[in-house]
């Protein structure tokens, strides 16, 4: 690949690439990626849809909170099992409405760290408007309770 | 404890062959990331089915950790090497190294680099930074894939070096501990370039090498009935390309890199055909990213009917056909 063919500008992601320069030599070139340079919204685009059919699953009591992040976070069974210590058969109860609703609170801590998200999002989705997306700010304030945060929402002072 | 180490960040292709370059430069061993790739034999193909990935996947490099123990062994490199099930005191080692100005590699799970945009962040145990340093309670990284220096707070650490799950972190850390004066490449070259051959064409494995380039080739025409619907189909078809130009390959899955140590090598080990060799591969190289632009066009346009899908498989054989041409050469000239 020559350098003048493959660079792409795209300052969000960049990555180093490999390339044959003017002289013939071959060597490094830092570029932007083609494929999130072209194909970013497409990325998004079913991003949205995977989130708004998993969340009409949870509505509809099809599914649990555990398998609506996992397939998010396209984690596989055996992975998420893993790090959560227990087996793939039982995480798959997990993913029922049914056995989730027995969880205890130490199992929701582990999913919530994995998941890198308050524990709180283990059973409540707080969503923004998409038109007000610019202008609300979530900030989650840990307290020396373990096992309770502050949730402060405002306007973003965009000043 | 505040303390950063004076310590050049700059951004290579693959994380752990660019944690460890810098990391090697650093203690003033002047070598290439091309030339640590191709001496640890980096350069791999495996198509892999398991439920620790939730669908299907390929790699394009040789397993996590083993480009740090092939250099150490080859180039008699010593690494100390740290792993803790206990995270207090992994985290005191890591301050106390830090402490005593070396710049430390860790193995962490890439999800949790919050520096990253977070279309990138994707669960990955195997990814490695360097860490140069600690202040105000957050510690400073050099990562290879991050254009600057970064953050992360103590927290996020610990999530990252204990993620648990397949190919858990465990808080491994390492460090050069001495280096050689007047390393000999040449033979450490020759045995890179033996060992890639081997596992590229020599292994009676049907999903590693050459065989599973194959295998990628057939199992992709079933990816439809795997896939949950349209929309996720094309996102796996378009992480095709991901995993050949974006997850830290330096382009190609690789082979861009792979021709530029073979050039390297040619010049060190003044081997002709060698250099003619790494002309062939950035070729090859260049018909690789051809599949991935053409897995990501298909993918956007959801143009994955079967003939779509029998041209990439078609594209991909072509690629097993090459390489197997290609290594079988290249183990002749060494």
């Amino acid at each position: 690949m020559k350098e003048k063919d493959l660079y792409v500008d795209f300052k969000p992601q960049q990555a180093v690439y490999y390339v044959e320069k003017d002289d013939s030599s071959f060597g490094m070139v830092v570029s932007g990626s083609q494929l999130s340079h072209d194909y970013l919204d497409d990325y998004y685009e079913k991003k949205r849809n995977l989130e708004a059919n998993l969340r009409e699953k949870i509505v509809n009591n099809e599914i649990s909170p555990v398998y609506y992040y996992m397939t998010l976070q396209e984690m596989g069974v055996g992975d998420l099992a893993s790090r959560v210590g227990i087996s793939k058969r039982k995480l798959k109860k997990h993913f029922k409405p049914e056995y989730f609703q027995k969880l205890s609170l130490k199992v929701l801590k582990k999913y919530s760290i994995i998941f890198d998200i308050p524990v709180v999002s283990m059973l409540q989705l707080m969503i923004i408007k998409q038109e007000d997306k610019d202008k609300i700010s979530v900030e989650y304030l840990k307290s020396d309770n373990e096992s309770f945060i502050i949730t402060k929402i405002g306007l973003k002072n965009n000043g | 404890m505040d303390k950063v180490i004076d310590f050049e960040h700059n951004m290579a292709a693959h994380c752990e062959t660019g944690t460890l370059t810098a990391l090697l430069r650093y203690k003033g061993f002047d070598i290439t990331e091309p030339l640590i790739f191709g001496i640890a034999n980096g350069i791999f193909f495996g198509y892999l089915e398991s439920s620790n990935f939730p669908f299907p996947m390929f790699i394009v490099r040789s397993r996590p950790g083993q480009v740090r123990e092939n250099i150490s062994r080859r180039l008699n490199i010593k690494i100390n090497k740290y792993r803790f099930s206990n995270k207090e005191k992994g985290e005191a080692k890591l301050d106390e190294l830090i402490g005593k100005g070396i710049p430390t590699a860790a193995q962490v799970d890439f999800f949790y680099m919050t520096y990253m945009p977070d279309w990138q962040r994707v669960h990955i145990n195997v990814h490695f930074i360097n860490i140069i340093g600690k202040q105000d309670g957050k510690y400073i990284v050099s990562d290879s894939y991050f254009p600057k220096k970064s953050e992360l707070d103590s927290e996020t650490m610990r999530k990252a070096r204990w993620a648990g799950g397949h190919m858990s972190p465990k808080g491994f850390i390492y460090h050069p501990a001495e280096i050689p004066e007047n390393i000999d490449l040449k033979k450490p070259i020759v045995k890179g370039i033996k060992r890639a051959c081997r596992n590229m064409i020599g292994l009676p494995v049907p999903f590693i090498g050459v065989k599973g380039i194959y295998k990628f080739a057939n199992k992709v025409k079933e990816w439809p009935s795997l896939a949950r619907d349209t929309e996720h189909l094309s996102h796996e078809i378009m992480k095709i390309n991901i995993l050949l130009e974006d997850q830290g390959t330096g382009g190609a899955g690789f082979r861009f890199m792979y021709a530029t140590f073979l050039q390297q090598a040619a010049e060190i080990l003044n081997n002709k055909d060698l250099d003619d060799m790494s002309k062939s591969m950035m070729e090859n190289g260049d018909k690789w990213r051809e599949i991935s632009y053409f897995a990501a066009k298909i993918g956007k346009n959801r143009d994955l009917g079967k003939d779509r899908l029998e041209e990439l498989s078609c594209l991909i054989k072509n690629r097993g056909d090459y390489e197997k041409k290609i290594f079988s050469e290249l183990k002749k000239m060494v």
